[in-house]
């Protein structure tokens, strides 16, 4: 087993920044904002819990657990939704500043690694290889692996028609004009409408909404795997990357350590 | 039919009652004037005097064709509501609730009287296609009929297979009389969905077993307005249900002009009548919903003014028929309502003369008013999260497939991370094997 200190000097060990500190508050809005939306949202699909049960509710496991009394104490549905909106308002505002700096980040903008050209499907599949074989792991570039980049830009592509099948349900309940203006819905049923034709009707909508949200919960499992899976293959530090910016690079102690 | 040419003359100067301004007695094209602004959601138009003088130069006219005198409007009023014993006070009182309906402000009250009268002499066609004939039940046979029904009831219908006299081929003549005499001019009705599988052959009506596909383009070319009344017409409804083996579709499929979807199943009576008095007020389709739905009545969702959305906003469900909660009139959102997902008046302009809508009477919304409600709102008493998703091939719920799926990702982990640890080890005890001989295999490998 290499070890830092075993094999080679401490300059070999390459520090790579990766993520900017705006990078990380995005990433970590996104994470809060998201763990908020499942929450809230299984609640919005399936009221599990039920306020002001009555003795008859009472008797099924799944009924109230809280019983706050009259009517007017409990609003938890409205709650629940409260926060979705809120959340959702964070996931907006964190979606367009992610697809502001993909393109635009002096430091390390996403598509040097995400535009699938030239050699960077074949890096891609190198990244799969590895994950199966264990061997050859590719180099730690300047920039993110094109197989991560892929997975991210495909989860922002979740989280975009998250976004748009949101609004739909969220627009259905505005007749022609809001408290900002009819722009607003106007601009809501301009953006999102599609969704409708696409989905089958707001139902189909609604249950697009479900089934995507069950699709970010694998991506986030996935994705939390296989950050740790790296830390622990690689030894290069990858789950510090959201907390601190950085991980390091083995690649100049490649001859003594082949895990 | 008392529906002579020589009415214009009878009636030219008379100066009518209800109307509060002059208006010019010239009869004017009604077609040149349909090119209004006219919405009543917003503020009715840019001028509304000019709006105003349109709505009674037209009702003018309208008087004129269909009236011998003043005298005859007035008898029509009175037999119409005489002979079903409701009190000219009762039919103000009406007139006035149609009028805030369609979001017009009383000044229209007395016009929309008067278009309500007109309507009972307009020339009428209604056609059923593929229907169980709900729509014509629960207008005509309602016990306590409201004037909505009533003037459903006495409209000058010149063709409609379930009340008509003429039977067989005499009731196909009058058919095609109206329509060659009354061109551009009658109210076109069609209930149910039209078939076009096998060219149309699924239905085949009257003595000449014509299609209601023929029957229903011939007669769509030279109506006045076209309206399809309940889900069938508007959007194929149940005849359409998947996977629909008669190729039914809704009337709009079949005709390029414009069509005024009135659906629900059966149709609320006052939205039918509205949107006629609309139509005879103003000569044109009101302002339509991109579902071709009449905003006034269809631009509210249920979900929004239910009365019991207190209760949904608290978190109290009626979690079984005849529950606590149900006795407490508690939310039905967990028993299926539909509410949320569908457009219609139901709760403010209330069924069974205006008495009551689904959710009063304990059940959740089927969400009948849109498009393929059959196969979008089912499960009707599950909620949503119980139907199952469209994706071909796959016959399950979002939540059974998504937990499916993260299963499987589960399991594909799993087995990614088993294989990682033997595998490290096994490289690991092979390089403590090699360790001190010169390893040169592995760096080739690179
Ligand atoms: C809801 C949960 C999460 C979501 C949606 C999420 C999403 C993302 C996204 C989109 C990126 C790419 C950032 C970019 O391109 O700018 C990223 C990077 C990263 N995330 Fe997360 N993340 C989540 C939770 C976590 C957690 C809990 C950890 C571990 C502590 C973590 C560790 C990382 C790491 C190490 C990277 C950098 C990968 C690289 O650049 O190679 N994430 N995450
Ligand atoms: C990662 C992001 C999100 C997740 C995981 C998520 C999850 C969910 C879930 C599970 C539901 C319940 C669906 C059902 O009734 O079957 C829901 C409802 C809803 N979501 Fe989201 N959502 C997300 C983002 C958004 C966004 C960005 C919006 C935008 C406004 C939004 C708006 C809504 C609305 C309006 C509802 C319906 C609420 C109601 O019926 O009262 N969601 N969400
Ligand atoms: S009963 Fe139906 S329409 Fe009424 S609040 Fe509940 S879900 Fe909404
Ligand atoms: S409440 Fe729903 S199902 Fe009932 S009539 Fe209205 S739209 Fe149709």
């Amino acid at each position: 087993m290499g070890n830092i200190n075993s094999s080679g000097n401490d300059s070999d060990l390459k520090v790579v920044h990766r993520m900017t500190v705006i990078k990380r508050i995005i990433h970590w809005t996104l994470f809060l904002s998201i763990i908020n939306q499942i929450i809230t949202g299984m609640y919005i699909a399936y009221p599990f819990l039920i306020f002001g049960k009555t003795p008859t509710q009472a008797d099924s496991p799944v009924s109230g657990v809280l019983n706050s009394g009259e009517t007017y104490q409990a609003f938890i549905m409205t709650w629940m939704r409260e926060f979705h909106f809120i959340g959702a308002v964070l996931i907006d505002v964190s979606f367009f500043a992610w697809l502001y700096l993909a393109f635009f980040s002096t430091k390390e903008p996403l598509y040097k690694s995400f535009l699938p050209f030239g050699n960077k499907i074949n890096e891609m599949y190198k990244m799969i290889k590895h994950y199966f074989t264990l061997k050859n792991k590719p180099e730690t570039g300047k920039y993110q692996d094109p197989l991560n980049a892929i997975i991210f830009t495909f989860f922002h592509l979740l989280l975009l028609l998250q976004m748009a099948t949101g609004f739909q349900m969220y627009v259905a309940s505005f007749t022609g004009t809001s408290a900002v203006g009819a722009w607003w819905p106007a601009m809501l049923h301009i953006c999102t409408d599609w969704t409708l034709w696409v989905f089958g009707g707001l139902t189909g909508v609604t249950l697009t909404h479900l089934f995507i949200t069950w699709l970010i919960i694998i991506f986030i499992f996935y994705h939390i795997y296989i950050e740790v899976w790296r830390s622990i293959v690689w030894k290069e530090g990858d789950i510090l990357i959201p907390f601190g910016g950085y991980k390091y690079s083995r690649d100049n102690l490649k001859e003594d350590d082949t895990d | 039919m008392g529906k002579g040419d020589e009415k214009n003359k009878t009636a030219k100067g008379k100066k009518i009652e209800n109307s509060d301004r002059a208006c010019s007695d010239e009869y004017d094209d009604k077609t040149d004037k349909t090119n209004f602004k006219w919405d009543p959601l917003r503020n009715i138009a840019d001028d509304p005097d000019e709006a105003l003088n349109i709505v009674d130069s037209r009702l003018t006219n309208l008087e004129k064709e269909y009236f011998k005198s003043q005298k005859d409007i007035d008898e029509n009023f009175n037999n119409v509501f005489s002979a079903s014993s409701i009190s000219r006070r009762e039919f103000i009182q009406w007139t006035a609730l149609l009028t805030s309906a369609l979001m017009l402000p009383t000044i229209f009250a007395p016009r929309v009287a008067r278009a309500a009268n007109i309507l009972t002499r307009t020339p009428f066609i209604w056609l059923d296609m593929s229907d169980c004939m709900g729509n014509t039940e629960a207008f005509l046979r309602t016990a306590h009929p409201t004037p909505a029904e009533i003037i459903l009831n006495y409209v000058s219908v010149d063709y409609m297979e379930s009340i008509m006299v003429p039977a067989g081929y005499q009731a196909e003549a009058r058919r095609d009389e109206t329509v060659k005499k009354y061109k551009g001019k009658y109210i076109l009705v069609v209930e149910g969905a039209i078939p076009t599988g096998m060219n149309g052959k699924f239905l085949t009506i009257g003595a000449k077993g014509k299609t209601g596909l023929e029957i229903t383009k011939a007669t769509a070319k030279n109506a006045g307005v076209i309206i399809a009344v309940g889900n069938c017409a508007s959007y194929g409804g149940i005849p359409a249900a998947y996977p629909n083996p008669t190729g039914s579709v809704g009337l709009s499929s079949v005709t390029n002009r414009q069509v005024i979807n009135i659906p629900a199943c059966p149709a609320n009576p006052v939205n039918l009548v509205g949107t006629l008095v609309e139509y005879i007020l103003i000569g044109k389709a009101p302002m339509l919903d991109s579902l071709g739905r009449p905003l006034w009545a269809y631009s509210g969702r249920l979900h929004d003014n239910c009365y019991r959305r207190g209760h949904f906003e608290a978190g109290e469900y009626v979690k079984q028929w005849g529950d606590d909660g149900a006795k407490k009139q508690y939310c039905l959102y967990m028993m299926g309502c539909k509410g949320p997902f569908t457009w219609n008046n139901c709760t403010v302009a209330q069924y069974n003369q205006d008495m009551s809508f689904p959710m009063r009477a304990g059940h959740g919304c089927i969400g009948c008013s849109e498009p393929a409600f059959w196969d979008r709102m089912t499960p009707f008493e599950k909620p949503n999260l119980d139907a199952k998703i469209f994706i071909p091939g796959v016959e399950a719920t979002a939540d059974e497939f998504g937990v499916a799926l993260f299963g499987a990702a589960g399991v594909g982990m799993a087995a990614h991370a088993i294989y990682t640890g033997v595998k490290r080890r096994k490289n690991n005890k092979e390089k403590e094997k090699n360790n001190g001989k010169d390893n040169d295999n592995n760096k080739d490998k690179k």
